[in-house]
């Protein structure tokens, strides 16, 4: 295995450094429109987290409440709905992923192996979910779900969100595949592999940090996929993110906000999970760059 | 230990004919190399061999069955390939050990085999690696053993050293040529380099468009090549296009006596190897001596390589040794062929050898 590149967390720190003093004199311009960005996104983050942290409301012109608070978060996790919406969640974003692993993994093998008619434009078409508003799609499809009595459905939940896991599932996948250089499976056989060995032994080892990215990407994608989830699922099935909107509307401000801080932490874990497994660029390597 | 027999072998892709009607028979312990430009057939010969290919026609045997309807990877054949086709997540030992495993080899025999076949190619040692750390002629030094240990019947290597520079090249053919000889191992070898397949091979098979255009031992390839693909294919080679009549054979302002049988009023090509090409005496008559320009000199150590025109004929190439230089006058030098093959433009080549009665030593 490739020796251990330095994280990105530690190149970044370095070059940051080294070049914060040149910039400054430099690109003054520059950085004041970063700072400005920089407010923009973490802007309203900042304004969630304090949100999360209080009881009362905030008064303007103050930025910061009067008094921190816990009260939120007790009350948050001992509804009912957010335990069941988290749940909900987990299972359906479990489900999700399964269901993709085990219709799109062949399906990208054989995008990546073989030669047939209509390969090109079938692996474009995947891209072409991603090309169209996604709200279009979802309510032509709700309309059929209707029909179909998928409406408000766990099966119809995961239809839908299985419409989004394709890119990815498709694309890295193939993309991974197809960099195995096919004279290595070659060398397994001529050793007296049976094919599936070779699959196991030679293919899937050496696709695996690709696979394992597109696995997770597709996870995270699905828990936080808010649209067609609030479509299909509305009343029966609630996510974690409908049941969030559902609070937001109903003016528990506080409840969003916990949710919204507490919803980091499993994205978070994932990430760092990822940058540890996924080192070297392999997440670039799956989309074949 | 076996015997290999290529029988009218022929493959097709789409209206492509990548091999046409090849036979060759490889003997008992015997290295044969297929030998021809990229895109000859030669790679796809052996890929049929190892089973990747099925043939379109024809037939393999090993020792006299057949085994065109058996999986690649129940053959016994063992191939190197061009790539490096080391497994990226497996150690040098478990790369080697691989097929042996799956032979079910118990343990210890596995850890001794794998230590013989790293010992045959130099690279006690290095068990623990990763292929990534080793450099190209190791990492082929290792497929080499991870082939070998299997004890396959026959030995397929697929250009094998051809992403290597040229030091790390002559030095593991050499290797390879030892342990092939110590193992007695029937060896395929598939390469386009002639001076390789000259200095490894028992016999040559010549390739070109898919067919078999000589197959024969390195001296007499390069001695006596059957057709002018050929000829000029391997090493070093003058063609001179010439005339016949009733003297013998015309080149510019130049005669050949000795036509070699071949009818007046031809065209035909004379070949001679640049080393054949030797400093005329004082009593040949000057219309048969060849008198040459020189405009290059190069002193390849051992010998002086001469570039120079050959008036109103073309371009020609002369090896001297370096005592005999100075010939060299003015730039000029008249020269001899002791011996020169005609080529005539029938439709099977006729092949003379011939010596000219008085050359200068």
């Amino acid at each position: 295995m490739a020796a251990q590149a330095p994280s990105l967390w530690t190149t970044f720190r370095r070059n940051t450094i080294r070049s914060f003093a040149a910039m400054l004199r430099q690109r003054w311009f520059g950085i004041s429109m970063l700072l400005l960005l920089a407010a923009f996104i973490l802007g309203p983050m900042l304004n969630v987290l304090v949100w999360a942290f209080t009881d009362a409301r905030i008064q303007p012109p103050r930025l910061v409440p009067e008094q921190w608070s816990l009260k939120w978060w007790g009350e948050t996790f001992t509804r009912l709905d957010v335990a069941g919406g988290f749940m909900t969640s987990v299972g359906i974003s479990l489900t999700v992923t399964l269901v993709a692993a085990l219709i799109c993994l062949p399906a990208s093998y054989a995008f990546a192996r073989m030669k047939f008619r209509g390969r090109t434009p079938f692996l474009l078409s995947f891209l072409m979910v991603n090309a169209f508003p996604r709200f279009g799609i979802y309510i032509t499809i709700a309309v059929v779900f209707f029909r179909l009595g998928l409406v408000g459905t766990v099966p119809g939940v995961v239809l839908i969100q299985l419409v989004n896991t394709l890119l990815f599932m498709i694309w890295i996948p193939t993309a991974a595949f197809q960099g195995v250089d096919r004279s290595l499976e070659e060398a397994a056989l001529d050793a007296g592999a049976s094919p599936l060995r070779v699959f196991v032994q030679i293919t899937l080892p050496m696709v695996l940090p690709a696979l394992s990215a597109s696995l997770l990407l597709t996870f995270v994608g699905t828990f936080y996929e808010t649209q067609g989830a609030l479509l299909i699922g509305i009343p029966n099935v609630k996510t974690l993110p409908v049941v969030i909107i559902t609070l937001i509307n109903h003016h528990i401000r506080q409840l969003g906000a916990v949710l919204s801080v507490a919803l980091w932490v499993p994205s978070l874990v994932l990430l760092i999970f990822a940058q540890r497994v996924l080192r070297g660029g392999t997440l670039a390597a799956g989309f074949g760059l | 230990m076996a015997k290999l027999t290529i029988d009218t072998l022929t493959k097709h892709f789409g209206s492509v004919v990548a091999v046409d009607r090849i036979n060759i028979e490889v003997e008992d312990g015997e290295f044969v190399c297929i030998l021809g430009p990229s895109g000859c057939g030669k790679s796809t010969a052996l890929r049929m061999i190892a089973g990747f290919e099925h043939p379109t026609e024809g037939d393999i045997r090993i020792d006299d069955s057949s085994i065109v309807a058996i999986p690649p990877n129940k053959r016994p054949t063992a191939m190197v390939f061009q790539k490096y086709t080391l497994w990226p997540h497996m150690t040098v030992y478990e790369n080697i050990a691989f097929g042996l495993k799956l032979r079910g080899t118990a343990d210890a025999t596995v850890r001794r085999t794998v230590e013989e076949g790293l010992e045959l190619v130099g690279l006690s040692g290095y068990e623990k690696r990763y292929p990534s750390q080793l450099s190209g002629g190791q990492q082929q030094r290792v497929a080499l053993a991870r082939a070998i240990v299997l004890e396959p019947k026959i030995l397929l290597l697929d250009e094998p050293f051809s992403s290597l520079d040229a030091l790390l090249r002559v030095r593991l053919r050499e290797e390879l040529k030892r342990i092939q000889r110590r193992l007695g191992i029937t060896t395929l070898f598939v390469t386009h380099d002639q001076e390789e397949a000259l200095s490894l091979s028992d016999r040559i098979a010549v390739m070109r468009e898919g067919q078999i255009e000589q197959l024969a031992d390195p001296s007499t390839v390069y001695a006596r090549p059957r057709s002018l693909f050929v000829a000029d294919f391997i090493g070093d080679m003058n063609l001179f296009e010439a005339t016949t009549d009733a003297e013998g054979i015309r080149l510019g302002s130049s005669l050949l006596r000795d036509s070699g049988g071949v009818e007046v009023d031809r065209k035909v090509t004379v070949a001679v190897r640049p080393e054949e090409l030797v400093p005329a005496a004082t009593g040949v008559p000057p219309e048969e001596t060849w008198e040459i320009a020189v405009e290059q000199t190069m002193d390849l150590g051992h010998y002086l390589k001469l570039l120079g025109e050959l008036t109103g004929v073309g371009p020609v190439k002369i090896y001297l040794p370096k005592s005999a230089h100075a010939n060299v006058v003015k730039g000029r030098v008249r020269v001899t062929p002791t011996r020169y093959l005609i080529y005539s433009n029938a439709d099977a080549p006729v092949e003379v050898v011939k010596r000219p009665h008085v050359v200068a030593r």
